[in-house]
């Protein structure tokens, strides 16, 4: 599928990089469809691009190349929402923010990405944990 | 919306097996136990607006944003 972005131009997607997420993510209730996009380093660093509308786009992280003792409970309901019946079904990527002036990054360990990458629908979950969980610095 | 008056150490039950217990009163202050089975999730509605907040925040990322990633550390083993 052709998708048209700001960011990258109109990049050719595959069918299998196409994610749905049926609620939107928080702030973003209307974006419900994104193609995962490699980004640098392959395999830690991902674009997840939507697909209705070119300007919005999120850089993310698989949260374990940088925290590995990151854990990530599901509640049974979030599993459920998603279709999970095991772990290695499931894709997880934390949303960064770039601090431009203070040239500083920061995960979002709080509220990850979860994708069932068998039926390709994600979900941003909330995990029970402390605030200080939204922006963690990524060490550099 | 339902309005019930509890005191201290009194309880709510939501359903037959979610129990919200007032804990603590103090000022403007209520501190809340809640005993829900796990597939129940419990979050402060904050929590969502900050999600919110957060994701408005990081869909300013520009694309030669990638250049400011540091490296990702050698994995531990």
């Amino acid at each position: 599928m052709l998708v048209a972005t700001e960011r990258f131009g109109d990049l050719e997607v595959p069918d299998d990089r196409l994610l749905s997420f049926p609620q939107g993510l928080p702030g973003f209730p209307d974006a419900r469809r994104f193609a995962l996009v490699d980004g640098r380093d392959s395999g830690v660093f991902y674009w997840l691009q939507s697909v209705d509308d070119a300007a919005l786009a999120f850089l993310c992280a698989v949260p374990w190349a940088f925290f590995p003792d990151y854990a990530l409970d599901l509640a049974d309901d979030e599993e459920a929402a998603l279709g999970l019946s095991s772990a290695d079904q499931a894709m997880v990527l934390s949303i960064l923010t770039v601090h431009r002036e203070e040239q500083r990054i920061t995960a979002n360990l709080l509220g990850p990405v979860v994708v069932n990458q068998v039926t390709r629908t994600g979900r941003q979950v909330v995990l029970g944990g402390a605030d200080d969980l939204l922006q963690v610095p990524l060490p550099a | 919306m339902l309005v019930l008056t509890r005191r201290s150490n009194q309880s709510v039950m939501i359903g037959q097996d979610i129990v919200v217990t007032v804990l603590e009163i103090r000022g403007d202050q209520v501190r809340l136990g809640i005993r829900a089975p796990r597939e129940v999730s419990v979050h402060r509605e904050e929590v969502f607006a900050e999600l919110g907040r957060a994701n408005r925040l990081a869909a300013e990322v520009r694309s030669d944003d990638e250049a400011l990633l540091p490296a990702p550390p050698p994995p531990r083993g």
